[in-house]
């Protein structure tokens, strides 16, 4: 494959030209991207929640929301625009900082771990050499402001809330750290680019789901219940208890939890399809096809054509796990937190260890098909 | 080293067949995608009551000869009969007759019981009001007829599941002559007497 659109390299050139020093059009050049992923991470959470209310009523034979906008589409924004405007109280008895803070640092590792989400060969903000591995770090930071909401809204709910959703997600962070290393070791790169670099070339036939399909359930369950989604949303649990950590929570900061979740979900998503299907890699190899075609693949219309396809490819891949997380909530029960802590440490984490020695052993024995 | 072999084995099969049983589940909330929504879009389309909905009840002053037989069949002897005794014309006199809906249950024993008919059900239900204390109706009331569903121009008209014809499951732009399954009271009548 060749390089690709370097759209960092034309805007910094173009604002050379203009006389510019290169170092000033460097800093112009940075915000850009931060900018452009903080609103696609918004508009992803917008379309996010839209398609959860819009599926979740398809599936209970509703219609869902149908007033603001054209087929509900502004229904998420009416609702942020309300969270926004809403008196947003601190309890008596609370520690003020911890309890502002919490939100914060539930939200914040969300939003930097876009950072690292590749769309297209060039397309990502950082190409970090442990872009994966950042990820995960950054996920272990969101229990901390779960336990941190939870313990200083000074409510017995709250707490019990923030325990539990603390040690779920530390206890799915491990089967998910142990199916990712398998990926990581067949790829032999921490690097999401590099990930799904080395999926390309066979179309569908080449992602890691046909090689790693075990990590991938394994991975897509522990996703869920890091993010908490139906069949593990015990810590909040709407039907069944007061809210867990968010009781106290009301307005901008209940809406920053809000966010999070949501931002949370379609994160995941992106990730399980850049390690598992493909990323932005088209069922049907772009670039053989244009071979074929007897197009050169340095051709620059072709570019942009693969460039937008594998945006579309990326973001599609992720919205449809989104939609099967949806599908999930309404058709999976809710498990008992026992049962949770069960399924973590007692079937995911060893299979997921298993998993681990079994591609450690298959990439030697087979070091053509398991990255040797 | 067989019994942990087949412990295993059995925990396998256990996760299998989970996996199966969620596939399955998926495939049903995956259906139901399809099928239509069944939304009553409330003060933009209604359901249309059946004959026999018991709503608020409806009173006719002139008819009522004051016997207090509603009151006695009354689970909680809810309405009130002001009546006095008129010496001339040796009768009962109403004086003033209400209902209180905000205790009714709308058992309809009232209706039942009334002799002279003066008491009826209509197929109001939507009575909704800012103070408890307005939904004690009094004779001048209990005596309006409601407003019907099907003549109010701001509403779509619905028919109810079972007034939909055969086969069909949507009340949304039923042809205009469009039965509901099965005969018609008076369809049964008039075989009855062709057969007489």
């Amino acid at each position: 494959m060749s390089a690709g659109i370097d759209l960092k390299g034309s805007f910094i050139d173009s604002l050379s030209d203009l006389g510019l020093p290169p170092g000033a059009a460097t800093a112009l050049w940075i915000p850009l991207p931060i900018t452009l992923m903080i609103l696609s991470a918004t508009v992803g959470l917008l379309v996010t929640v839209w398609l959860e209310r819009k599926v979740s009523a398809a599936a209970q034979q509703r219609i869902g929301p149908e007033y603001a906008g054209p087929l509900g589409v502004l229904q998420p924004v009416a609702d942020g625009l309300k969270l926004v405007f809403k008196e947003s109280i601190t309890p008596a008895k609370t520690d003020p900082w911890l309890f502002t803070l919490g939100p914060i640092l539930v939200v914040i590792p969300v939003f930097l771990s876009f950072l690292i989400v590749p769309f297209g060969q060039n397309l990502a903000i950082t190409d970090l050499n442990v872009g994966i591995f950042l990820w995960i770090s950054l996920s272990s930071i969101a229990p901390i402001g779960l336990l941190m909401s939870g313990y200083a809204s000074n409510n017995k709910y709250s707490l019990l809330g923030g325990l539990r959703a603390a040690a779920q997600s530390i206890s799915y962070e491990i089967p998910l750290a142990l199916s990712v290393l398998a990926v990581v070791m067949m790829s032999n790169s921490l690097s999401t680019i590099d990930i799904v670099e080395q999926q390309a070339g066979y179309g569908i036939l080449g992602w890691n789901v046909w090689r790693q399909p075990v990590g991938f359930i394994i991975f897509w369950i522990a996703a869920l219940a890091e993010c908490e989604r139906l069949p593990f949303d015990l810590p909040e649990a709407e039907e069944e208890l007061v809210a867990g950590y968010q009781t106290e929570y009301s307005g901008m900061k209940f809406g920053l939890f809000y966010i999070g979740s949501y931002v949370n979900l379609v994160l995941s998503a992106l990730i399980v399809a850049i390690i598992y299907l493909g990323g932005w890699e088209s069922p049907l190899p772009v670039g053989s096809l244009a071979n074929w075609l007897g197009v050169s693949e340095t051709s620059s219309w072709l570019q942009v054509i693969a460039a937008s396809l594998g945006i579309v490819m990326t973001v599609l891949k992720a919205y449809l796990l989104v939609f099967i997380a949806v599908l999930l909530r309404w058709t999976v029960p809710r498990v008992r937190i026992d049962q949770l802590l069960n399924l973590g440490w007692k079937f995911l984490l060893p299979v997921s260890l298993v998993n681990l020695l079994l591609t450690a052993a298959l990439k030697l024995a087979f070091p053509f098909a398991f990255g040797g | 080293m067989f019994k942990l072999l087949q412990q295993v084995g059995d925990y396998a099969k256990e996760a299998a067949q989970a996996a199966k049983f969620i596939g399955q589940g998926l495939s049903v909330t995956f259906d139901h995608m399809k099928r239509r929504p069944v939304t009553v879009q409330y003060p933009y389309e209604k359901l249309i009551p059946s004959e026999r909905y018991r709503g608020r009840i409806h009173f006719e002053f002139d008819k009522c000869i004051s016997c207090e037989v509603c009151v006695r069949v009354c689970p909680i002897n809810l309405p009130v009969v002001d009546w006095e005794f008129d010496k001339a014309a040796k009768k009962k006199k109403l004086n003033h007759y209400s209902i209180d809906f905000g205790v009714c249950i709308f058992c309809g024993n009232c209706v039942e019981y009334c002799p002279t008919n003066c008491l009826s059900m209509t197929e109001e239900y939507e009575l909704a009001a800012y103070d408890r204390h307005q939904l004690n109706y009094d004779s001048v009331a209990l005596g309006r007829l409601p407003y019907k569903v099907t003549q109010d121009p701001m509403v779509t008209p619905l028919r109810e599941f079972a007034y939909l014809p055969k086969g069909v499951d949507d009340p949304h732009d039923l042809p205009a002559g469009a039965q509901r399954a099965g005969r018609r009271p008076e369809e049964i009548v008039e075989e009855m007497s062709a057969k007489n």
